[in-house]
């Protein structure tokens, strides 16, 4: 089957909510499918999904110039356009990884990735204080830092805005902001996933997830390749590879602890209610219950 | 429709081993030494993009770029519409009059031009190649690997710059004089110690400053290509890959970092295999979609292993960050690749000891 008949997907998230979880599952789920590789799964080699939707040397390849050369807010209107020609997108890399907000502030009203032969998107979802924490340890920042940025509607990652880099700017917006944009677009079909039911109820939300992306839907198999992709089991296949690629500088581990709850265990009463604040509509919607504002 | 201002007096340029006529000035190019039109003259014009005939466009074509053997149009919202045909004319549309001649520029002397020298039958790389002593050596390199740094702080020790960006390597082995003109970002023009507020900008809105033949030394004629490198630069630990940072953190200047031995040198190895090598060149062609669809790559693989039995190639990882990567190029001959690997070597052994 060509990649242009089998079409490709979005695994979308704010980040550190669960997507590279997300990734390594379908990847293990692919690999056990095939039956022919005894090995085990090595991170750093095999996670092979797909280009992050920002990347720049795809960005350069699809529109034909330096990307360089434009700037952010010119980029973002363009980069929907960018994976329309899906030849591009070979078998077995058709899962991209995107942590942009479906529309930004400079896309002008268009989303900041293609639609054409997209067939759905995975949009992975985490309890906001859980996500502070995590954040936390990834961005090496204090906590209080990190709530502010779960509020800030400017909030964007950019890889280098005056040093070149490889990808380019990925607006996010506030945490709710992110959210809705995703669950409420109708332009593709939408899997909402939150991280506490993939910890939770396991086996039934990954083969919801197995189910919507058309993958094998064994369930065994499932099983088998959520075991294997416990979060045990992906610290101890971090310590194998020494270290993950996509764990920053400063950053001790990638795969950390994955539980749920950490965020009302280590933020402080007024950090709560200031997201329970700003955040209230869209936790209330997903049942992510926080600390009570009266 | 904004009608496009022309002037009547277009300005010649001899660039890639061609004559250019140009509506448009082109200080990114060398000017032509004479005026007589040659047999391999090449136009840039004004046009109007919906006279453009139909187009039979390549499966290999994306939504921006639409290409078929000897025709390429790039529609960059924003900017303007571009064409190359036939090898010989390039044309070009402004979006709206908001859009000023460097925005053009900009994406002309690249995109268009490249495309143009692809469908002409030219092996173009994505390179900067500089020249020292009568030899010319080529830095292969995706955008922000951090080639025109490097090319800047060479520059500094008395080499000349001959192309920037993209790099043409004729069948004889030469290279040929281009783009000179090195783009820098805001962050390497400050560790450099330039004045950024003295440098004009590449594009309005643009972090990126643009330095021309006024303010570097360049030579316009063609080279003889004496040495090939693949460019990439180390990160703290080799393994790593640049990690998604948000907006406060990805401009630290992490210059005052300590360092180990491993960060601060220059090191090279040798693609020994010729396959190895061809593929250092195919992954470094330039725009190798281009090809694709103008029907080129089999000439691209001609070209490359033809000039792979005149040059070798190597690959060399900078030093993380400017100022270490400008005190260790101190130290390096880039003529002598064998004492760059015998000392990456040495460094390697040293740490195994440790």
């Amino acid at each position: 089957m060509s990649a242009t008949q089998a079409g490709y997907w979005y695994l979308a998230s704010y980040p550190k909510s669960g997507n590279t979880w997300c990734r390594v599952f379908i990847t293990e789920l692919q690999r056990l499918a095939a039956e022919s590789e005894p090995q085990e799964l090595n991170l750093n080699r095999d996670l092979e999904t797909g280009a992050i939707a920002s990347s720049r040397h795809w960005l350069d390849d699809q529109m034909g110039v330096n990307s360089c050369d434009l700037s952010f807010a010119e980029l973002d209107p363009l980069r929907g356009r960018a994976g329309e020609s899906a030849w591009l997108f070979a078998e077995g890399e058709r899962f991209h990884k995107v942590h942009d907000a479906f529309k930004s502030p400079d896309s002008r009203g268009r989303p900041v990735v293609s639609t054409a032969g997209c067939r759905g998107v995975v949009y992975i979802m985490r309890h906001p204080e859980d996500v502070v924490v995590s954040l936390s340890h990834f961005f090496s920042w204090p906590l209080e830092r990190c709530v502010d940025y779960l509020l800030d509607p400017t909030a964007a990652l950019v890889p280098g805005e005056r040093n070149g880099g490889h990808q380019v700017r990925q607006h996010m917006g506030r945490w709710d902001q992110h959210v809705r944009s995703w669950a409420d677009q109708s332009e593709l079909p939408v899997l909402v996933m939150r991280y506490e039911d993939m910890l939770a109820k396991g086996a039934e939300t990954f083969m919801a997830l197995a189910t919507f992306l058309g993958l094998p839907t064994e369930q065994g198999l499932v099983a088998q390749a959520l075991a294997n992709t416990s979060i045990d089991r992906l610290k101890k296949l971090e310590e194998q590879v020494g270290g993950f690629v996509e764990k920053p500088e400063g950053c001790e581990r990638f795969f950390r602890s994955g539980r749920t709850g950490e965020g009302a265990e280590q933020l402080s009463l007024e950090q709560r209610k200031q997201l329970a604040k700003g955040l209230a509509d869209v936790m209330e919607r997903f049942d992510y219950g926080g600390v009570e504002l009266g | 429709m904004v009608t496009p201002e022309v002037n009547l007096s277009p300005a010649h340029y001899q660039a890639f081993g061609l004559e250019i006529s140009s509506d448009l000035k082109l200080p990114e190019l060398p000017l032509a030494r004479s005026l007589d039109p040659s047999p391999e003259l090449v136009s840039i014009r004004a046009a109007n993009h919906q006279d453009w005939p139909p187009l039979q466009a390549s499966p290999h074509s994306s939504a921006t770029v639409q290409m078929a053997p000897g025709d390429w149009r790039l529609e960059l919202e924003g900017v303007g519409w571009f064409r190359a045909f036939g090898g010989r004319q390039l044309s070009w549309q402004r979006w709206d009059d908001s859009v000023s001649d460097r925005d053009l520029r900009t994406f002309l002397v690249t995109s268009g031009l490249g495309a143009l020298l692809i469908q002409r039958g030219a092996l173009v790389l994505n390179g900067t190649t500089l020249v020292l002593d009568g030899k010319a050596v080529l830095l292969l390199g995706s955008p922000a690997s951090g080639k025109s740094t490097l090319a800047w702080c060479l520059l500094q020790q008395g080499w000349q710059l001959l192309s920037s960006e993209l790099s043409v390597v004729d069948s004889q082995g030469l290279v040929l004089p281009g783009l000179q003109q090195l783009k820098l970002w805001h962050d390497s023009v400050v560790a450099l110690g330039l004045d950024w507020q003295q440098l004009p900008l590449v594009r309005r809105g643009l972090h990126r400053y643009a330095l021309g033949q006024g303010d570097i030394a360049v030579i316009d004629q063609p080279i003889p290509l004496a040495l090939i490198y693949g460019l990439g630069r180390m990160k703290s630990t080799n393994k790593k890959k640049e990690a998604e940072k948000p907006k406060e953190d990805s401009n630290a200047n992490q210059e005052d970092e300590p360092r180990s031995p491993e960060q601060v040198l220059f090191k090279a190895w040798a693609r020994k295999s010729e396959r190895a090598a061809l593929l250092t060149l195919r992954n470094q062609a330039y725009q190798p979609r281009f090809y694709r669809a103008m029907q080129q790559e089999a000439s691209l693989f001609l070209q490359a292993s033809h000039l792979l039995k005149r040059v070798a190639v190597h690959e060399l990882r900078a030093p993380d960050g400017i100022t270490a990567m400008r005190t260790a190029l101190e130290a390096v001959d880039l003529f002598n690749p064998d004492a760059l690997i015998e000392a990456s070597e040495a460094l390697a052994a040293t740490e195994i000891e440790a």
